[in-house]
């Protein structure tokens, strides 16, 4: 099961969330070597690391094997602080209705396919749930066809550029049921994302941040 | 063209690719965008594995007839040194950044050599990685080409969103149904044909101990009890063909 987490039922997971950090340290940071991810105590945490980040976390047990995370695009965000050249011919979105999806990460003995298409599954299923319209990414262009293949509605903001060596694009992807229903056709169950304890409103949430960044502008 | 332009084109031109609902015409519009760019040549296609026939695995050509019955008459695409690479790599690449050793491996250097005779002296490729081990590519050849830092990024895009209209339009479901790597499917299509893990080391230039591992892990994801079972598996699940 992938269970979302966020401000409302974090309570019930700071030792998954704990674990995820050092993992997302373990995968970005040593394995792909992004060195300016790099943190002394092993725990990969930025600036969209906060109360208003929802993690998508695969859990076996309590064990973390894979997972991402959402972050409202009402606040100031990966890519319009970090990589707005990357789209630079649409535009960065900023919108209640898309949530920028970022670290997206597999442990090593789990890249064999079906938890990748659990957790596209997983983006797809929550965001539907929670009428989000779109996610926002930066992405690295080799997994363009990955997301094709996976029933992905794909909409690139800019062309690709290199980043620490690596094609990297910024794009949304649409939310949609069709998308949802062949990924769970084809990871062969109903539902993937678990939503434990009081629940969340996302959309609710990034009208707040929205507001709050309208107030400091006009204050 | 600067890079906007460059970008708002790529773009435009990907937005339109919706619109095309036969294959036809979907490689007459990526014709005429890639000829733009000096382009000539177009070819979306699979990447063989070694119990496929290359012919079977093309989606969509724009190739010189000879050309391709050369090109498959000859097997070049086991001794081409861009698909070689092109299974290595993410990032597409330049036909001339795909190394070979002309005096070890006099195929690799017939293939290069003879393409130029079919105006296909130049060329791009964009490889194509799917999620279930699914290896395939856009390539792109011609003499006189825009190809540039400014150029590589727009045609990367435009040919990984001209792969997946083509892919779509001919069948929705590329992807094998098993979810092995291309490295256990490769070591388990060799194990069908007998070969031993010493001998599949010694083809794939792998260890031992690697091939294995490869076959190990394959037959556990097959659920299989040993390797002659993996094999049987992997054929009733149409993984690799008998």
């Amino acid at each position: 099961m992938i269970h979302a987490i966020s401000a409302a039922n974090r309570h019930l997971y700071e030792d998954v969330i704990e674990q995820h950090f050092c993992l997302r340290h373990e995968i970005f940071v040593e394995e792909r070597k992004w060195e300016t991810l790099r943190k002394p105590d092993g725990r990969e945490i930025d600036s969209y690391d906060n109360e208003d980040t929802v993690y998508l976390l695969a859990l076996e047990d309590r064990r973390v094997v894979g997972g991402h995370r959402l972050y409202p695009t009402t606040k100031p965000s990966m890519m319009s602080e970090v990589f707005p050249h990357l789209a630079s011919v649409r535009g960065c979105p900023a919108d209640p209705l898309v949530w920028e999806w970022s670290r997206y990460f597999v442990v090593r003995d789990r890249r064999d396919g079906v938890l990748n298409l659990q957790l596209m599954a997983a983006v797809q299923e929550f965001c539907l749930d929670q009428g989000i319209a779109q996610v926002s990414a930066i992405m690295e262009t080799w997994w363009l066809p990955r997301f094709h293949e996976a029933g992905f509605v794909v909409t690139p903001l800019g062309l690709p550029a290199l980043v620490e060596g690596a094609w990297t694009m910024a794009a949304t992807i649409d939310i949609r049921k069709e998308t949802v229903d062949a990924l769970h056709d084809r990871v062969g169950t109903t539902t993937v994302v678990r939503q434990n304890g009081p629940r969340l409103d996302a959309v609710a949430r990034a009208n707040t941040c929205g507001l709050a960044a309208a107030q400091r502008k006009t204050a | 063209m600067s890079a906007v332009d460059y970008g708002r084109e790529a773009l435009d031109f990907i937005e339109g690719l919706e619109a095309y609902s036969r294959v036809p015409d979907a490689m007459g519009a990526l014709e005429a965008a890639f000829g733009r760019f000096g382009f000539e040549t177009i070819i979306v296609t699979g990447l063989p594995n070694p119990e496929q026939q290359f012919a079977q695995m093309v989606l969509a050509k724009r190739w010189p007839a000879e050309w391709f019955r050369l090109y498959t008459k000859n097997s070049y695409d086991r001794v081409d040194p861009v698909v070689r690479m092109c299974r290595q790599s993410v990032n597409p690449f330049e036909w001339s950044e795909a190394p070979y050793d002309a005096q070890e491996e006099p195929g690799a250097a017939e293939v290069m050599n003879r393409a130029t005779d079919f105006r296909m002296s130049r060329g791009f490729i964009v490889p194509i990685h799917g999620l279930t081990g699914y290896e395939a590519a856009v390539s792109l050849g011609g003499v006189y080409l825009d190809l540039n830092a400014r150029s590589k990024p727009a045609l990367h895009l435009m040919a990984m969103y001209g792969f997946d209209r083509i892919r779509r339009l001919l069948d929705p479901r590329p992807a094998p149904p098993a979810l092995l790597t291309p490295r256990e499917r490769e070591v388990i299509a060799w194990a069908s044909r007998g070969k031993s893990a010493w001998e599949i080391g010694e083809i794939l230039r792998i260890t031992q101990r690697t091939a294995e591992e490869h076959l190990a892990s394959a037959a556990r994801k097959l659920g299989a009890v040993n390797r002659t079972h993996a094999v049987a598996l992997a054929i009733r699940s149409k993984i690799i063909s008998p």
